[in-house]
């Protein structure tokens, strides 16, 4: 009896399916579920069942009549939908040519776009993400970093300084991170090499602002300690981030430069994002675009975390996250990045 | 005030050093090996280049200093002249000198009698034109032409006014009234580095000249004197008095302490040569050691270590060489016997370097590896990328991204834009919000008003935007996730990430509902309603991001399908609007463990739809089993709400 309730059920829904008109729907389903319908005998021949099997079968008689009853009502309505469109074409063209209804989805800001790009491309290469504190202590920020009190570097990094008042805190000696280079300090005293790192964060400098200095811009930085990093390595992962982050194409060259935090130290230009290094405003006709820093970790500094300056080496290089994404899109002032009018963002 | 600019003219530098390579070359060269070159334009027939210094660099703050580079890069000598004071037998002008090797490191210095006051030259004022100098007398202009063409600050003083014929180096106490040359008074912060004669102060050292002891139209005998001051001092006194000097920004990176003499040397010459006069004094030259260059090992091992190439000997001795740094090859050794390096290299001949006095900034091997790097030429340097392990360890201060990312697009597929605003907000707005300042943590030195507090929430900001943006849209959802900076103090500071976001298009269920999904998506068990607040044409929301990825639970686990149908049923219950519909549906579904799942499909006046499913694991449902549950739910219902079926 399973059986034969299966098969009806096959068979009706196979016939159901391939219905095309609400008549022959009505047909079917006078066949399968009318007063003498295949279905309705079928089921009063449960009666003449043993009185134990009964249940069983009387509930895949119910499944069956609910399948065949859902098949056809969705067959109708495909069937009366078809048949509208059908007419409704007939009797209006629709102008493809108009635009789509879209959803309503935002827009991630330009910085976190850019931002999760960089972190997948130093993924690739085995470095972590970490993030640290904004408000920091002039140790990790400068004297760690082999930059004392009135030192002359600290004239590049002028500082914000915390109130002190009703707190136990000596005044002067809490900040803004000017730098994310704090956090070089932060995670290598609290680990051991090889280390491969990446920090990205919000700095701060008292600075007046203009299209290309702020009091509070993101900065980006990598570190990368082992017994055998070498500057030409440090030139290959910088060479290698801008070709996956600006293309291909993209050409770097690099200057001496000094920071306290390294030596040797350099400068890192690329060529420029706007006109491929032929020269325009942008570039001031130069054709290059100064894009970061870096250099290998100062032995000082590694002796100030404890790490064996002999038996490990490593880099550490850094940039303007704001200035990788006005790079990338072509802006020509910082300050868009921190406004919030929806007819910047939506750009996105 | 950032970055030291020095302008130095090529027909000046041409003095010192033979120049081959064109203007534009030598800038592109000059900037390759450090010394930024900023701006190079035409002057009448010259060429004045401007030249950003690196703090580590006080030589490069002259003319020497350049030529210098210039002849390192070209492998060329530098023409250095030499200059001799003849000491008169009768010293007519003596002075008392009373050092304090502390505050001078060095003090040199000599007297000058019966010397005119002039213009200088014509030669020489058009070169202090040409690098942004005033030229006001042949003394005054001297001892500026010297200390940019030597790099060694000096001082005129003239000698009829120290009184006593002494000067005494000391430390200001705090507060002593000070006027200098240029007819300013400043109230000097303590522990300035200062000069008294028996009477008065009479130089700011290293910062200003006094007016008291200046050189005057009608001076007639001088004292000049090269001083080396203390580096720190010097700084600390012209940050209190954001006093910056030429001076002092030499002072501030450390100057010349070999350099003394032969820039005293080089004054008194001009000064005898365009003021006329006669040497005076003996020369006086007070120190404490004999400040001459100190040897420093190179290791080519080390070399190799670090820079990861092999640079040929010869090539790293003829670079050492045309910084004039003497190189000297001193042992061939085997590395292996070395216990200090591990790592094993044939290549490991040390070069014993001597460094002059001007290059106080080569301290360490890895300063002469950057010596012979940067003059190699960085991009003549293979890139490599780095061989080893990929650490496994979870750093200390990791942050997963993937958490944020995933936060961030549920919002953006809900319609919420994004926006980073600045984490320093005014006290304005602080209390317009609400606030008290003195709960927020507030920044000493502001750079505006407007820009004064760390914000101790997203919403001020959000509201804002919101504000902004009005005038040009109908529709507007702007969310960010970013710090705010808690504590009413230092000592309770704590920075937490917030998530905020504010719409106009959304209502309060809305909301509420792209937060439940966004805390399921987190795995976290926490309700959204009390982070909602209803505005008079929005919604607002601010959650502790922070805390919710503490409790993050991304673990999932499938459960099978279920095998056996369910029963599902509508169930419309009357009851009074003051009883929750939360609490109906938590009522419902602890009746019976078979009830699988319990929502509101319809709610109208007081009757309340809910859409209940019972569903077995292991077996199917009879409509007897569910019909106990179903009275069950009703009895409890009335009993505990007073709620009754429709």
């Amino acid at each position: 009896m399973e059986e034969e309730l299966i098969q009806i059920k096959n068979s009706a829904v196979s016939l159901i399916l391939e219905a095309e008109g609400l008549k022959t729907l009505e047909h079917l389903r006078l066949q399968f579920l009318g007063r003498s319908g295949r279905l309705t005998l079928e089921i009063k021949d449960i009666a003449k069942l043993p009185i134990e099997k009964r249940p069983e079968v009387g509930r895949l008689a119910n499944e069956v009549k609910k399948a065949i009853e859902d098949t056809i009502a969705n067959q109708e309505l495909r069937i009366r939908q078809l048949t509208d469109q059908e007419s409704g074409i007939k009797k209006q063209k629709i102008d493809v040519t108009a635009p789509g209804i879209r959803p309503n989805i935002g827009h991630l800001h330009p910085m976190t776009q850019v931002l999760y790009e960089v972190i997948d491309i130093f993924k690739l290469l085995g470095f972590q993400v970490a993030d640290g504190p904004e408000i920091e202590a002039d140790y990790y920020n400068f004297e760690a970093l082999n930059i004392p009190k009135y030192h002359p570097a600290r004239d590049v990094q002028q500082t914000l300084y915390l109130d002190t008042r009703k707190s136990k805190v000596a005044p002067g000696e809490t900040i803004l991170r000017t730098q994310t280079s704090n956090m070089q300090i932060r995670v290598m005293e609290k680990s051991t090499p090889p280390l491969r790192i990446i920090v990205p964060g919000k700095v701060f400098r008292y600075e007046q602002t203009d299209a290309s200095h702020g009091f509070e811009f993101w900065q980006f930085e990598g570190l990368m300690v082992d017994t055998n990093i070498t500057f030409t390595d440090l030139q290959g992962v910088l060479d290698y981030f801008v070709k996956k982050f600006f293309g291909e194409e993209t050409r770097i060259k690099f200057t001496s430069h000094n920071f306290p935090f390294t030596e040797p130290s350099l400068e890192g230009y690329i060529s420029c994002t706007v006109c491929k290094g032929k020269g325009c405003r942008f570039c001031k006709f130069s054709g290059w675009v100064e894009a970061l820093g870096g250099g290998m970790i100062h032995p000082k500094v590694l002796e100030n975390v404890k790490i064996d300056s002999f038996k490990y080496q490593g880099f550490a290089f850094g940039t303007g996250l704001s200035r990788l994404v006005t790079l990338r899109y072509q802006m020509d002032d910082l300050r868009l990045l921190t406004n919030p009018d929806l007819r910047i963002l939506t750009q996105f | 005030m950032t970055l030291s600019i020095m302008l130095a003219p090529l027909s000046w530098l041409k003095d010192y050093v033979d120049i081959t390579l064109s203007p534009k070359q030598l800038g592109e060269r000059l900037t390759e090996v450090g010394l930024a070159t900023e701006k190079i334009t035409k002057v009448d027939s010259d060429i004045i280049f401007e030249f950003e210094i690196t703090p580590n660099r006080p030589d490069l703050l002259s003319i020497l200093g350049i030529a210098r580079e210039i002849a390192a890069i070209q492998n060329k000598k530098i023409n250095l002249k030499s200059y001799e004071i003849k000491i008169p037998k009768k010293t007519t002008l003596p002075i008392k000198l009373n050092p304090n090797h502390k505050l001078f490191h060095r003090w040199t210095g000599i007297s000058i009698e019966n010397i005119s006051i002039k213009p200088s030259p014509q030669w020489m004022q058009n070169r202090l034109i040409k690098i942004g100098l005033r030229p006001i007398s042949n003394i005054i202009d001297i001892t500026n032409y010297v200390m940019f063409e030597l790099g060694v600050p000096l001082h005129a003083f003239d000698y009829d006014e120290i009184k006593g014929r002494q000067m005494t180096v000391e430390q200001a106490i705090g507060g002593e009234k000070f006027t200098s040359v240029d007819q300013k008074s400043y109230h000097l912060p303590k522990d300035a580095i200062i000069i008294k004669d028996s009477e008065r102060i009479i130089d700011l050292a290293g910062i200003k000249g006094g007016l008291n002891s200046g050189i005057s139209d009608d001076t007639k005998n001088v004292f000049l004197h090269v001083t080396i001051d203390d580096p720190i001092l010097i700084r600390r006194a012209s940050i209190a008095l954001s006093l910056r000097s030429d001076a002092s920004a030499i002072y501030e990176r450390g100057t010349d302490k070999g350099g003394t003499l032969k820039t005293l040397a080089r004054a008194t010459q001009l000064v005898l040569e365009m003021a006329g006069g006669r040497v005076a004094s003996e020369v006086y030259d007070l120190k404490k050691e004999a400040f001459k260059p100190w040897k420093l090992n190179l290791r080519l091992s080390r070399l190799k270590q670090i820079l990861g190439i092999t640079i040929p000997e010869k090539k790293v001795t003829g670079i050492l060489n045309s910084l004039n740094l003497s190189p000297v090859i001193l042992s061939k050794r085997s590395a292996s016997k070395d216990p200090m390096r591990s790592f094993a290299n044939a290549q490991d001949d040390i070069i014993e370097c001597t460094i002059p006095t001007y290059r106080n900034d080569i301290k360490i091997d890895e300063d002469l590896i950057e010596e012979v790097a940067r003059l190699y030429g960085y991009n003549n340097f293979p890139k490599t990328i780095p061989l080893g392990q990929i650490p496994t360890k979870q750093i200390p201060y990791f942050k997963d991204y993937r958490l944020e990312e995933k936060a961030k697009n549920i919002l953006k597929s809900s319609g919420f834009s994004e926006s980073y605003t600045y984490s320093l907000i005014s006290e304005k707005d602080l209390v317009e919000a609400g606030w008290k300042t003195e709960n927020v943590l507030r920044v000493d030195n502001p750079v505006s008003r407007e820009f004064e507090y760390l914000r101790p929430t997203l919403k001020i900001n959000l509201l804002k935007a919101y504000l902004q943006n009005k005038p040009n849209f109908k529709d507007i959802n702007i969310f960010e996730l970013g710090k705010v900076y808690l504590g009413k103090n230092i000592d309770e500071a704590k920075e937490v990430y917030f998530l905020s976001g504010i719409t106009n298009t959304k209502n309060f269920f809305e909301v509420k509902g792209i937060l439940e999904r966004l805390f399921e998506e987190l795995g976290s068990k926490e309700g959204p309603t009390e982070f909602i607040e209803i505005l008079n044409e929005g919604i607002i929301f601010e959650i502790n991001y922070s805390e919710i990825i503490k409790k993050v639970n991304l673990q999932k686990k499938f459960i099978s399908l279920p095998k056996y149908p369910p029963i599902i049923e509508d169930l419309a219950i009357v009851a009074s609007g003051k009883v929750n519909t939360k609490e109906l549906m938590d009522e419902i579904k602890k009746q019976s463990s078979i009830i699988t799942d319990v929502s509101l499909l319809d709610q109208f006046e007081e009757t309340r739809t809910f859409h209940i499913m019972y569903q077995h694991k292991d077996r199917n449902l009879t409509t007897e089993e569910v019909a106990k549950i179903r009275s069950k739910i009703l009895k409890v219902l009335k009993e505990k709400f007073n709620a009754m079926p429709k």
